[in-house]
């Protein structure tokens, strides 16, 4: 298992510099962002003075190469926009959209197993039509309307939900600030609610279909038809047999639903004024601050590189067909 | 993710074999009534695409900027009706859902053959040949999922401008991954098969015995996945028009319509939100039904991944 | 079981009892919701509007230009300039601090300006990009406690105003930050100092000094239109900015909170590129000739795009000047489509067979005005009515179309839109000002413009520099550069709570805002 854990990690470090290659060359086609930190009224000379003091005037592959050196420092840059160091504002934005995201995939994964369950158990039934049928809706709704439809309806109208913002939960426990952060909790959740359900809304409808088929898969297995004719109850056998092996697919989507999460997130955040990566990192790109999108994409592809390995260990260890 | 190809069992695909999995298809839709009635409605959507320029009322990007924000039915220009409203320019929203249903198909449809094609090359080669070239193959395949999509799809749109051509290009190329493991897991199996030995034993060549004899019996899963995943890029070019990074906004397409409607929903202008959601609701609900029912068909014990 | 069913019972109450502690603006809280983020609190560093708008709380400035134009002293009591136009002495008033309790001194003013200079610095911001290459900053330099002389380059009819934009603070404070402190905790000279900044999410002022009316101002970023007119009408934000268009019914109707609409300085207009690579281009040639420029000017019905696309009933521009320092004598184009087609027959550029005069690419950028891209679509509707076929190309604002503007290389149609200010006509001819300027994006040249700064130069009174103005911004009338657009109207939603008025200028000042 370590030889696995060790190639995996080697693998990692080739994936991230082909991650941080892309967005350089990405970002750099169609010329280096000077002109966006120029005023209008700038003569050539001091275009060109500004364009050193940014460290636009090398070679392409000189100033990727330069950056990598100083990666391997620990120096991300400073942001172009920000002038501050590119790692620390993305490290600053990151908790907010960790908060949203793990919510959104708790409410995605936690609502689908029972609504799958319950589909499978009742299959034909109005239940499943009915759970089938919002599955069905949640998976064709684009997450912004569902997301501006919510804030009209449930915020301004109900006023039941906050309309937008965000409080910190993650932060100040990174800041010592364990009163704050406990404090903070019925609340921070209370915020989290419409922009965690308008992210993990499709998420939860695949996965109630997906649970309910693996569902449904299992109950025709022999095992559960040998446990029924036991006479064990009905009860019994759904939470001891089908249910313990129906939510294994689920498990091995954890890693990529995060990287699917992440992609509602960059919408959900501006509609819902959340102060997280997603919006930083689309700001980014729009303003060609680079030094922020490199470290963004860095942040985002280890997170995503370690769930998925976290993932694959731990579906080894539940399913022991599965050898490393 | 390599479980799908292990669960399904592989018979070689032959002419007589075809024909018999046809009826047994027709047979069974017929049974479920359900995916009838979606291929019905995506046969209805298909003709809207290919003649919606002879069926619209009006020129969908005709403004009429004195006209704008009309109600459905309201009186359009020229003693026409605005059947379903105009919009913030005053073009007819009909019109625009009629043309609307070739771009979204052509961006749904083509963006599933660039990452199917793509995907499906790179999968063989990187299943029949092995060694450094499956390692290259499957390495950008981890570059890229470890990559969240959406940045890069923005960071390119972004760069290259929108267009209906660079969208197709960057959303199918966000799909390829998933049909290059697939194609890859599946091709493994496939190449110690008896058929697949008999095949090189008479001298095929390796890229006759590629595509000719392992790549028909792949197909079946693979249009499971491609009628899921056309629903998804549906939605992602929606997305994408949110950010303003979708096709030009001459273009009418349902995601970019629905994306303009979002200033309008505060002041109840329903029309511009409910008409292309729904087409986009019907649409990608009729592609889920028949994926579920291809799936089902294919084999009840092949797992949804949609 | 039980237990479960009291935990939900205890969690219900705990999200009911957070219901109540919603984010609201109270008596001594004023909450602005902004559509961009802030970036910077370093004086020297500060570009943007909504930037601008927060930091201006926290620093002051030599004096201050009122929205309709009139100047006020600030931390000057007094301005005097040198016969040559070349030196400006600043009185100060004595016995002002910063924020850590250091005086401000003549001193600290000059330490500002040069500080701002600085090549070490590599400040980018609005002080060293703009106001100092425009008037042409050479030094300054603290004659005593109380005096500091400012020196520029060139005599400049306009550069007290554009100086009264820079921000002041102390030295001793700044000198001993590094920059990356700078940016973030400020040390300010003005009544509000930060509180708390959480990048992308909001930024927390506090009282200190006078003038203000309120203890706290807290800005929230919310980019998206919708909810920040949903938390306008729901109470918890008492003014926003840029409000979509077509929610302004919605927000009069709710019946808390009102728009306040203000025609701005802001010129929009769509730029002929004139230069000899566009007269390649399909429609650069046309457009060469100032009879078809002149002839477009008839073909689009600029009040109709105000008032249906904007909301806001305008009239259409004469010219690059705000309107109160306009030629009054040089009526607006009227929406005239028939006179428009006869004038582009008569050019040359008849409709062929297919009903096209001539093709031509608009590029614009997106996201940046009000409205702009649907803007930029009417205007094309309208060029294809009298026979143009028009290549709309809208592009990505910050990494695409700025940088092609910045090369002056965008057309051969094009949208833009140039800040402008009240005080001056100067200060809105000055995009003008040379021919090869950075901001002479049309790359227009005609002599009887661009000739006539050397006379304004020369000029003994206003009168005289009036009657040149008058007869330059006539040339420009006819045979400028410029499809005349309009002046871009501000939109501030406004809570029914607050008394405050938007200013034209696209300036967010709160000192003077206060309760209902």
């Amino acid at each position: 298992m370590w030889t696995f854990i060790i190639r995996r990690l080697l693998q990692s470090v080739v994936v991230i510099l082909g991650v941080t290659l892309i967005s350089f060359v990405a970002l750099q086609i169609g010329g280096d962002p000077t002109f966006l930190f120029v005023s209008e009224r700038a003569t050539d000379e001091e275009i060109e003075l500004i364009r050193k003091a940014l460290g636009f005037d090398q070679p392409l592959h000189i100033q990727y190469l330069t950056y990598l050196g100083n990666i391997l420092q620990g120096d991300f840059g400073n942001s172009l926009s920000y002038r501050q160091p590119a790692m620390e504002i993305v490290l600053g934005a990151l908790p907010a959209t960790i908060e949203l995201t793990v919510f959104s995939m708790i409410f995605a994964i936690g609502l689908a197993i029972p609504f799958g369950v319950f589909a499978a158990l009742y299959r034909g039934t109005p239940v499943d039509g009915g759970i089938m049928t919002l599955a069905m809706f949640g998976q064709s709704i684009p997450n912004f309307w569902l997301g501006i439809m919510m804030i009209l309806f449930f915020g301004l109208h109900l006023k039941w939900f906050p309309i937008s913002g965000h409080v910190p939960l993650i932060m100040p426990l990174l800041q010592g600030e364990f009163l704050t952060a406990v404090t903070n909790i019925p609340k921070s959740i209370y915020y989290m609610i419409l922009p965690g359900i308008a992210v993990g809304f499709y998420s939860l409808s695949r996965n109630a279909r997906l649970v309910r088929s693996s569902m449904l898969e299992v109950l025709s297995q022999d095992y559960v038809r040998t446990a029924r004719s036991k006479g064990i109850s009905e009860r019994a056998v759904v939470i001891n047999h089908a249910l313990r092996n129906a939510w294994l697919p689920v498990v091995t989507m954890v890693g990529l639903e995060f990287g699917f999460l992440l992609g509602g997130v960059v919408v959900i955040e501006t509609v819902f004024s959340w102060p997280g990566i997603g919006r930083l990192v689309f700001t980014a790109i729009n303003q060609k601050d680079i030094p922020v999108v490199q470290a963004s994409v860095i942040v985002l592809s280890v997170i995503f590189i370690a769930l998925n390995l976290i993932v694959d260990l731990i579906y080894a260890r539940i399913d022991p067909r599965v050898k490393l | 993710m390599t479980n799908l190809a292990d669960t399904i069992a592989i018979a070689p695909v032959t002419r007589s074999n075809f024909s018999r999995e046809l009826r047994r298809a027709g047979r069974s839709m017929v049974a479920a009534k359900w995916p009838l009635l979606a291929l019905a409605i995506l046969f209805v959507v298909l003709v809207v695409a290919i003649f919606g320029p002879w069926l619209s009322p009006l020129d969908p990007n005709r403004q009429n900027i004195m006209l704008r924000l009309a109600g459905p039915m309201a009186p359009g220009p020229n003693g026409a009706t605005f059947m379903l409203g105009s919009d913030a320019l005053g073009r007819d929203v009909l019109s625009r859902l009629l043309y609307g249903a070739r771009v979204s198909l052509l961006v749904g449809i083509s963006a599933i053959l660039v990452g199917g094609t793509i995907g499906t090359v790179a999968g063989l080669l990187s299943g029949y040949f092995g060694g450094w070239i499956d390692d290259v193959i499957m390495r950008m395949g981890d570059i890229q999922l470890a990559f969240p999509f959406i940045l890069l799809a923005i960071m390119f749109l972004v760069v290259l401008g929108p267009g209906v051509v660079n969208l197709i290009l960057v959303l199918g190329i966000g799909q390829w991954v998933t049909y290059a493991r697939i194609v890859r897991a599946q091709t493994l199996s496939l190449r110690e098969k008896e058929f697949v030995e008999a095949a090189r034993a008479m001298g095929d060549s390796t890229i006759s015995i590629m595509f000719r004899t392992i790549l028909p019996n792949i197909v079946a899963p693979l249009t499971v996945i491609a009628s899921f995943n056309v629903a998804s890029v549906i939605l992602a070019e929606a997305s994408l028009s949110f950010l303003g990074l979708g096709v030009p906004p001459q273009t009418p397409t349902w995601g970019s319509m629905l994306a303009q409607s979002r200033d309008q929903l505060i002041a109840n202008r329903w029309w511009l939100a409910v008409f292309p959601g729904m087409a986009i609701v019907v649409t990608v609900l009729s592609f889920n039904i028949i994926g579920d029912w291809l799936r089902d068909l294919l084999d009840p014990r092949l797992k949804e991944r949609g | 079981m039980l237990r479960k069913k009291h935990l939900l019972i205890a969690s219900a109450a705990g999200l009911l009892l957070a219901g109540t502690t919603f984010a609201q603006a109270s008596g001594d809280t004023l909450v602005v919701g902004l559509s961009a983020d802030i970036t910077t609190f370093e004086p020297a560093s500060v570009s943007s509007r909504d930037n601008a708008n927060v930091v201006r709380h926290i620093f002051d400035t030599l004096q201050s230009i009122e929205g309709d134009g009139s100047v006020v002293p600030d931390l000057a009591t007094n301005l005097a300039i040198s016969e040559d136009g070349l030196a400006y002495t600043y009185t100060i008033e004595s016995g002002r601090t910063c924020h850590d309790g250091e005086a401000l001194t003549a001193e600290d003013v000059a330490f500002s300006f040069n500080r701002a200079k600085d090549p070490a610095n590599a400040f980018t911001g609005n002080t060293p990009g703009f106001v100092f290459s425009s008037v042409g900053f050479v030094d300054a330099v603290a004659l005593s406690d109380t005096e500091v002389q400012i020196n520029i380059s060139a005599k400049n009819q306009i550069a007290f105003g554009l100086l009264a934009e820079v921000y002041i603070h102390c030295k001793d404070s700044y000198e001993k930050m590094t920059l990356e402190q700078a940016a973030t905790t400020p040390i300010g000279s003005g009544s509000y100092k930060l509180e708390s900044w959480m990048p992308g999410s909001e930024v927390r002022l506090s009282k200190v000094a006078e003038p203000g009316n309120f203890q706290n101002i807290v800005y929230r970023i919310i980019p998206e239109a919708s909810t920040r007119s949903a938390e306008l009408m729901a109470g918890n934000v008492d003014i926003i900015t840029n409000v979509a268009p077509d929610q302004i019914d919605v927000i009069n109707d709710s019946g808390t909170s009102a728009v306040q609409s203000v025609q701005g300085t802001r010129r929009m207009y769509v730029g002929f590129n004139l230069s000899p690579e566009f007269a390649a281009m399909p429609g650069g040639d046309a457009i060469q000739n100032p009879d078809v420029r002149r002839a477009l000017q008839y073909a689009v019905d600029v009040p109709a795009i105000c008032s249906q696309l904007l909301n806001f009933p305008c009239e259409r521009m004469t010219g690059i000047v705000n309107p109160p320092n306009a030629n009054k004598s040089l009526p607006p184009y009227p929406y005239d489509p028939k006179k428009a087609e006869e004038l582009l027959d008569a050019a040359g550029w008849q409709r062929q067979a297919d009903g096209t005069r001539f093709t031509i690419r608009f590029q614009a950028g997106r996201g940046r005005y009000l409205n702009d891209e649907n803007v930029v679509l009417a205007v094309a509707q309208y060029l294809s009515d009298v026979g143009l076929k028009v290549e709309t190309d809208i592009m990505e604002w910050g990494s695409v179309y700025v940088p092609l503007i910045r090369k002056r290389n965008v057309g051969p149609l094009f949208f833009l839109g140039s800040g402008g200010a009240l005080w001056s006509p100067l200060y809105d001819m000055t995009d003008l000002a040379k021919a090869d300027s950075g901001t002479n994006y049309t790359h227009w040249n005609d002599p009887r413009w661009f000739d006539r700064w050397t006379d304004i130069a020369a000029s003994k009174s206003p009168e005289e520099t009036r009657v040149i103005i008058d007869e330059m911004l006539k040339v420009f009338y006819e045979d400028g550069p410029w499809m005349h657009m309009y002046f871009q109207p501000d939109f501030y939603g406004v809570s029914k709570r607050l008394n405050w008025t938007a200013r034209p200028d696209e300036k967010v000042y709160l000192f003077s805002a206060t309760l209902n």
